[in-house]
């Protein structure tokens, strides 16, 4: 009956934005593969103690023949205990062996020369010591969003991450205030995140190219390889992933979402480029040191919609104090995200405002709409956020309120960061 | 066998009728309530075992609606993606309140309720082996129900604009606790929380003291009121199934009571045990909670499967097949509970070695639960299936607890747990345990021995509807959730964006639960009535087997009019139509059957409870004068335990005439 609406159900649409029936990487397939295994072995013994459960309940119903006689009063068979014993054993240890096999294998980088990243990692110079570690990217869960580290590369950024397709890369996992848990279903199961503990865990988007080959079979020339192992990454890897925290964490847990961007090596290197640079520039080219002389000294002259924004940025709303924009040498703050080419992310507020179209590219209305929304009912968006009542710098204590025209400045301004 | 009875008064505190029994003045000089006129203080002040399962079985239903009505509330805000209907701070406190209802404030005392009623019973017994103790716990529990659900009367109040928080009481914020029944470190510090967690702490620690003192009782009941003849090996199963599930409480509950005041401590006093600025651990938290958690499990589940271990022999009108094996897997279950409490959090970075151990003995687990699972489809096998009410359920719950504990062997693979942790597969798999095998089993457990604690006896069909809402209900509601979880949705958010696939399930979901709603509404139009039925039902009306069923319905205050002799297991079947060495025999009692005296003084000593839990919780809160509160409820408890000491046992005689069939 069971297996029946399975099936009727697994009519349904089965690779939706965070199912774990699609894994895209190897330890999310490991993990896959574990739970099919589950689902046969516990399956059949669905069919066999369930088939005789239903045969036995109509067999020896009570007939109403009226047949008083009380039947045989037998009360065990130590064979029948033991056999049954043994049997499911015997099925318990069909799952055990795979099961240890895939703890060892999903718990950290495989321990080899690929797998580090001086092995593949083309984009200018490593330290010696980062060379030999594998990719490390540092999760860090804030109540209620995510900021991505990338300690090697020396750049930062918040809620949705950038990775290559193919390398492997070991997560390490932080919390400073509550329990988080990072899941990025299509990519890894879940490891959580908590305060005074350093735990870790180790992702990959698709194979590499030699597990590729392997699985695929592949014979040809490496240059062929090359090639095909592309093709297998554009047909079923480059693509936009949904994580969200697994582990309630207060008010807007369901709110705590996040997003990986799987890209090839070199749009990698390329955004890697980008935010390590920054914005180098001033609105409308300006250099910064112009500006903040304008700013300082004569700030009416700073007029338009995005200079304005950025007035209120770094002035009265106090945006700066919490948030950094690398480049802007005053927009340093370390307690929020950091927006450092935050209109090129295709959603904010953690995952939960989205303007991202179909082909990859940003709905820039959308997007403004979502700034504003955020910023004007940032507490309703995300109830109890700090943006809202941090002391001293929580726009909710503004007095007054930030007004619709400053809302639509500060959010063109952000609009401006790409 | 009928039960009347000659007046033979030997001396002033002998009574055959407890009518014309005259109130005896204690030790300290005040007149005992006994057998009040005034069925209120009667209740009150009662010690019998049957009156106090039956208290507690009355307030364990009405949590169970009230956690029930919670659930729907939460279902409904999920019908759809992006809802608005309740807010997040609500929501967090009504799946808070409904883990921590169900688990505590209903199954836990809806087993206390059997336990209670029917092991004195069973074993051949006239009352615990500590009546005045038994009072305690009852009371004791009602007094930590109180004290974890006091947030909803002060939000209630600040809803109808009666209470704000402000002035002395400005340091009050979060009434209700919404840091989740397992409360986490740190979420549950002062940083993140308020008066909530105060009041679950409190509530919860209160809640224990019931607990423990009603297993000693029990413990102590089982191993030494056994009437002659009952050995261990003769005990019916569920009577057996209390005893593991005392021990698992007396062994598991020390845990959380440490973690409880090590939390207490941090909030009240500025400890660190749990806080990571001043050196604390939050996984320490985790382990003491789960190390008393998953033991939790199996104290919610054994007495169900005792249930329906009593259930099927007697309508399949055989013997438990396997009944040493069923006796020793339940201990075996019991034990191993104990070691698997990490696969709770496979996902907090146990390392390799621990996370493969607990995966290896989670797996284990599955052994003991199996082979229960085996000897029930044999008891029926061969045997003459009578479907009536309770077999009705007893059916179900094999079933049902067959497919929740097939989900649990797909979490003991930890790698695959990885993706199910914290997501929608998680629930749907402990609601097919906890519904579709606890509710089940005592839903059959109600049908069945009803009828023997109010002596009357059920009417109609409609315990088939109760059935069919319960069991489709609850399909529909968790099955679809085993793909919820799969296909990403997280536990415990209060809404989710649309385009993730998740809408057409949470909305079958949001129905089937409001079908299983119907049915448990059903069951409780049933219950009523029964109780308003005139058929009488009998010394034993479905032809069953152990004790209980040998006397009348409902038994007597004294239970059995002369203590039984067991000579069999199944006792009473092998007096219907054993040989006649297997026949039960009877004590000679002419000295008369002493009962014990009734006292307000358990009552008295548990409501110093609520001073005590709300005080400190609210003193944290700072409140002014809430530290003396607290202290006035230590005193009420202090003086309840001494009077009650100084009061003496008391008691008298009865002097049933022996009964004539």
């Amino acid at each position: 009956m069971s297996l029946l609406s399975l099936l009727l159900i697994s009519g349904c649409d089965l690779n939706t934005r965070m199912s774990t029936f699609t894994a895209k990487g190897p330890v999310a397939e490991t993990q896959l593969n574990l739970f099919m295994l589950t689902v046969w072995v516990t399956g059949f013994i669905f069919l066999a103690v369930g088939g005789v459960y239903v045969y036995v309940v109509i067999r020896f119903r009570d007939k109403k023949d009226g047949n008083e006689s009380i039947p045989s009063q037998g009360h065990g068979n130590p064979l029948v205990e033991m056999g049954l014993i043994g049997v499911s054993i015997l099925l318990l240890v069909i799952i055990a062996v795979p099961t240890l096999q895939g703890i060892w294998y999903t718990h950290d980088v495989p321990d080899d020369e690929s797998s580090l990243l001086g092995s593949w990692y083309t984009n200018g110079d490593l330290s010696e010591a980062d060379a030999k570690e594998p990719f490390i990217i540092r999760a860090i869960g804030y109540r209620w969003w995510w900021e991505f580290e990338y300690p090697q590369l020396g750049i930062s950024t918040a809620n949705e991450m950038v990775i290559p397709a193919g390398r492997p890369i070991h997560i390490e996992l932080r919390s400073v205030d509550v329990i988080h848990s990072f899941w990025l279903p299509k990519i890894a199961g879940k490891v959580d995140l908590i305060p005074g503990r350093a735990n870790s865990m180790w992702i990959q988007a698709g194979d590499t190219i030699d597990a590729w080959a392997k699985k695929a079979e592949f014979e040809g020339t490496d240059n062929e390889r090359l090639l095909a192992y592309e093709q297998y990454l554009e047909d079923e890897i480059y693509d936009y992933y949904y994580g969200q925290c697994a582990e309630y964490c207060g008010d807007s847990h369901a709110r705590m979402l996040f997003r990986a961007h799987v890209v090839k090596d070199e749009d990698f290197y390329a955004w890697v480029n980008r935010m390590d640079a920054g914005h180098a520039e001033a609105p409308e080219g300006m250099t910064w040191d112009d500006w903040y002389a304008s700013y300082d000294e004569t700030p009416e002259e700073l007029t338009g919609d995005v200079h304005e924004g950025l007035k209120l940025f770094m002035g009265r709303a106090k945006c700066a104090t919490c948030h950094a924009v690398k480049g802007n040498p005053r927009a340093v703050g370390v307690a929020g995200p950091n927006l450092t080419y935050l209109a090129e992310r295709h959603s904010i507020a953690a995952g939960w405002l989205n303007h991202r179209n179909d082909d990859n590219s940003v709905d820039s209305e959308a997007q403004l709409n979502n700034f504003i929304k955020w910023i004007k009912d940032t507490d309703e968006v995300k109830p109890g956020n700090l943006m809202w009542k941090a002391k001293g710098a929580g726009i909710g204590e503004l007095d007054p309120l930030l007004n619709d025209e400053e809302i639509r400045k500060i959010s063109l301004y952000l609009q401006s960061l790409q | 066998m009928s039960t009347t009875h000659t007046t033979e008064v030997i001396n002033p505190s002998v009574h055959n009728d407890l009518a014309d029994l005259k109130p005896e003045i204690s030790d300290l000089g005040l007149r005992r309530p006994d057998h009040s006129k005034n069925v209120i203080i009667d209740w009150m002040t009662t010690v019998d075992h049957k009156k106090i399962g039956l208290m507690y079985g009355a307030m364990a239903l009405f949590f169970l609606l009230v956690g029930g009505f919670e659930a729907l509330v939460i279902r409904t805000q999920l019908m759809v993606p992006e809802n608005d209907l309740i807010s997040a701070q609500r929501y967090n406190q009504l799946f808070t309140m409904h883990g921590t209802t169900m688990i505590f404030l209903a199954i836990m005392p809806l087993n206390a309720a059997f336990f209670n009623f029917l092991v004195p019973l069973q074993i051949g017994a006239r009352d615990v082996a500590f009546p005045r103790i038994n009072a305690f716990s009852l009371w004791a529990f009602v007094a930590g129900a109180l004290v974890i659900n006091f947030g909803w009367l002060l939000q209630a109040l600040e809803m109808f604009g009666l209470f704000t928080a402000s002035g002395a009481t400005a340091g009050m914020n979060d009434f209700v606790p919404a840091m989740g029944w397992f409360g986490y470190a740190p979420i549950t510090s002062t940083e993140f929380t308020g008066a909530g967690t105060d009041f679950w702490i409190m509530g919860l620690q209160i809640l224990g003291v019931a607990s423990l003192s009603a297993s000693l009782n029990f413990i102590v009941t089982i191993i030494n009121m056994r009437a002659p003849g009952m050995k261990m090996m003769r005990l019916p199963v569920f009577t057996w199934m209390t005893l593991i599930v005392s021990l698992l409480i007396i062994f598991a509950f020390p845990a959380i009571t440490v973690a409880l005041i090590q939390l207490m401590f941090d909030r009240v006093f500025g400890t660190n045990f749990f806080s990571v600025g001043g050196g604390g651990q939050p996984i320490l938290w985790q382990h003491l909670f789960w190390i008393f958690g998953h033991p939790e499990v199996y104290i919610l589940v054994l007495p169900a499967m005792g249930i329906v271990s009593e259930v099927l022999p007697t309508f399949a009108r055989k013997p438990l097949f396997g009944y040493a094996i069923v006796v020793f897997s339940g201990a075996v279950i019991g034990f191993l509970g104990f070691a698997v409490w990490s696969h709770h959090m496979f996902t907090t970075g146990l390392g390799k070695i621990a996370t493969a151990a607990f995966s290896l003995l989670t797996m284990a687990i599955a052994v003991p639960t199996g082979v229960k699972i085996f000897n029930w489809v044999g008891t029926l096998w061969g045997g003459q299936i009578r479907f009536h009410a309770p077999m009705i359920f007893a059916i179900g719950f094999v079933w049902m607890f067959m497919m929740g504990g097939f989900s649990g062997i797909m979490h003991s693979s930890a790698p695959a747990d990885a993706q199910q942790q914290d997501s929608y597969f998680v629930i749907a798999h402990f609601h097919y345990v906890a519904i579709g095998g606890i509710l089940l089993a005592i839903v059959s457990g109600i049908y069945y021995w009803l009828p023997k604690m109010i002596g009357k006896m059920w009417q109609g069909n409609l315990n088939i509807w109760v059935g069919i809402f319960t069991v489709v209900g609850l399909n529909i509601t968790f099955f679809p959730m085993h793909f919820l979880g799969l296909l990403g949705q997280p536990r415990r958010t209060h809404t989710y964006l649309s385009g993730f696939g998740w809408e057409s399930y949470n909305m079958v979901c949001t129905i089937g639960s409001y079908i299983l709603a119907f049915g448990v509404l059903l069951l409780v139009v049933d219950i009523v009535r029964c109780f308003r039925s005139k058929q009488l039902a009998g010394n034993d009306p479905w032809d069953a087997r152990t004790l209980e069923w040998a006397t009348s319905s409902p038994p007597k205050v004294y239970n059995f009019a002369a203590t039984p002799i067991v000579n069999a297991r199944d006792g009473f079947w092998a007096d219907k139509y054993g040989p006649e060495n297997r026949k039960l025999g009877e004590v000679d009692e002419s000295h008369g059957i002493h009962m014990p005296s009734q006292s307000w003084m358990p009552m008295i000593a548990s409501a110093g409870f609520i001073p005590l839990g709300l005080g400190l919780s609210l003193m944290q809160a700072g409140v002014p004068f809430m530290g003396y509160v607290a202290i006035l409820g230590l005193v009420i408890i202090a003086l309840g335990i001494s009077l009650w000491a100084l009061e003496g046992p008391g008691g008298y005689h009865l002097h049933p005439k022996k009964e004539s069939n």
